[in-house]
């Protein structure tokens, strides 16, 4: 406070100074030079081989902690329905990056089983130096995801291969990798840290053949780490900014940013009113009910998700099917899962309401169109749904366009708001 | 709680079962009363059962979070399992018998992606498994042990 008032009497002669040459007391009011806290989003078809839709790619700068042996990874996923980087392990060693894995007090290869929603990643965790933008994360643990079998398998009859398929490879992900920069801190947290029996989620490796991996606990400063967490400033949340789309069947691209911290510097600033606060429970969720719906459902901001997923009880919302009975039209299988309207577009109305202290009530509408007339070259579809079944309620990508989104971490405050929170 | 196990394993046995032969043990989904404790015992839970009219609904919760809901028909049959928690439970002990099943129409699913749900729907069983980290949920269910006037909408 005092350095401001005393930056505001010595402003004139500032700019003395940098008419006129030295000025001696002058330099200490100077205010550091700002982080660079923005990196560019894209949305496109992906890496090659991938035909990617609704997906937001960054370029991720990872090295070997303390060398100048970096490679630039791009189209990593910007998730924030997950918490911590991950890379597929050829992508890295192509790029000539080759990461050591950590271990634990007995020397074992720390590794682990993250699970998504429709499976799961496997590998080693490593420390890494990771940049974005003008921000480092110093020997951060990220996953390197064993796309080429090169660390031990997991147990054959832990939850890794029981839950469903494992996604480590380019073509299964979309992605070259998936940067997790969510509500928390860690992916696991607490729950991991002092289970007994351990959760099957960190495991302990005595080698590289199959067996050798036995479930054990991780301190959360092993735990896989979201780097806005490991950043020495702007560590307390992210905004995600993509402009509107042009075109209600799709564009063939978008160009935005994400900008880290909240509230450190003069570009992340809060707006002041008009802002939509929505406090996260202990799983990141808060809630959201659709109107006329009793039920409020778990729900997140998830840029991961590539639709608005949730059921929807209305005889309009049929699923996309190739042969459906009449009166719904066949739709292109690449669409099967999705929601095609009988009558299209769906118009839907929602109630997010926040958790704790930030307990905001707020009503989104869209629509859901067929997707069946979506441009076939686009990649960015801002009325794609689907979820019929589904028990929770993600805000995916569609929500992004058009919207500033905030993201506050577990733990943080930014201005005078709490973490966990979504705003919008 | 260990007595209310005990007097379950003591109902099994009197009416002649044999939990062991049905289905692995541990395996919840076709399985059997002994089947609903030994879930339990695997999640270090508590058992709350709930009968209605056309089955009973046991309701496990550990105290890292874990719950489980399994439904169990009138012949004795485990036919539905709801799982929530902030880890993925073990399917292979939860489908049991089911599990092949399973992981047959996995590895045929046209895989929609690590980041949408999961549903896999054979004429014999259905799972579906969504969520994210920390928050996970799912139901597995066999269709044709569903008792007469309830609906998949129930099994929650």
């Amino acid at each position: 406070m005092r350095i401001t008032h005393l930056f505001v009497v010595l402003a004139p002669c500032l700019l003395c100074a940098c008419i006129g040459g030295s000025n001696g007391t002058a330099t200490n009011t100077v205010p550091p030079t700002p982080t660079v806290n923005t990196l560019a989003v894209v949305v496109d078809a992906g890496p090659a081989g991938v035909s990617a839709f609704n997906r937001p790619y960054v370029t991720v700068k990872v090295c070997v902690p303390g060398s100048t042996t970096c490679a630039n990874i791009d189209h990593v996923l910007l998730d924030t329905g997950s918490w911590g980087l991950r890379l597929v392990r050829s992508v890295l060693t192509a790029s000539g990056v080759t990461l050591t894995p950590s271990t634990d007090a007995q020397g074992k290869t720390i590794q682990e089983c993250a699970a998504f929603s429709g499976g799961q990643t496997w590998g080693p965790v490593a420390p890494a130096d990771v940049t974005l933008a003008g921000e480092v994360a110093a020997k951060l643990p990220v996953q390197v995801l064993d796309d080429t079998n090169s660390s031990a398998p997991p147990p054959s009859t832990s939850v890794c291969v029981s839950s469903g398929s494992v996604h480590n490879a380019v073509p299964e992900l979309g992605a070259n990798g998936i940067l997790g920069v969510g509500v928390f801190a860690q992916d696991c947290g607490t729950l991991c840290v002092n289970a007994t029996p351990a959760q099957e989620i960190y495991y302990g490796c005595t080698a590289t053949a199959a067996g050798v991996c036995t479930a054990e606990n991780a301190a959360l400063a092993v735990q896989v780490t979201n780097p806005v967490s490991a950043f020495a400033t702007d560590n307390n949340g992210v905004i995600i900014d993509l402009p509107g789309l042009k075109n209600a069947n799709g564009d063939a691209t978008v160009q935005g940013q994400i900008l880290f911290g909240l509230a450190t510097q003069t570009d992340n600033a809060l707006p002041a009113t008009g802002l939509t606060v929505l406090g996260a429970d202990a799983s990141g969720d808060f809630t959201a009910a659709l109107s006329g719906g009793t039920k409020a459902l778990p729900a997140l901001i998830d840029s991961g998700s590539d639709d608005y997923a949730f059921a929807d009880s209305d005889p309009n919302m049929a699923t996309c099917l190739t042969n459906p009975p009449p009166p719904q039209q066949p739709s292109s299988a690449q669409w099967s899962g999705y929601y095609c309207p009988i009558v299209s577009p769906q118009s839907v109305s929602v109630v997010n309401t926040g958790v704790g202290s930030n307990n905001a009530t707020n009503t989104v509408q869209f629509a859901i169109h067929n997707p069946n007339t979506f441009i076939a070259t686009a990649t960015a579809f801002i009325n794609l749904g689907g979820g019929q079944g589904s028990t929770r309620f993600i805000w995916g990508m569609p929500f992004f366009y058009g919207r500033k989104v905030y993201i506050g971490i577990d733990k943080t405050m930014s201005g005078t708001l709490k973490g966990p929170f979504y705003a919008y | 709680m260990t007595l209310h196990r005990v007097k379950w394993v003591s109902l099994a046995l009197a009416f002649g079962m044999t939990p062991w032969c049905a289905a692995p043990v541990n395996a919840a989904l076709g399985g059997d009363t002994a089947s609903v404790a030994s879930d339990a015992d695997a999640l270090q839970g508590v058992i709350h059962s709930t009968p209605l009219q056309q089955y009973d609904i046991h309701d496990i919760t550990s105290g890292n979070g874990m719950r489980l809901r399994e439904f169990q028909n009138r012949s004795g049959v485990v036919f539905a399992v709801v799982w929530s928690g902030p880890a993925m439970p073990d399917l292979q002990k939860l489908l049991g018998a089911s599990y092949q099943t399973y992981t047959t129409a996995v590895a045929a699913a046209n895989h929609p992606g690590l980041k949408r749900p999961l549903r896999i729907a054979t004429s014999d069983l259905v799972v579906e498994s969504e969520g994210h980290m920390r928050a996970y949920t799912g139901r597995a269910y066999l269709p044709a042990l569903i008792p007469a006037g309830t609906s998949p909408a129930d099994l929650r």
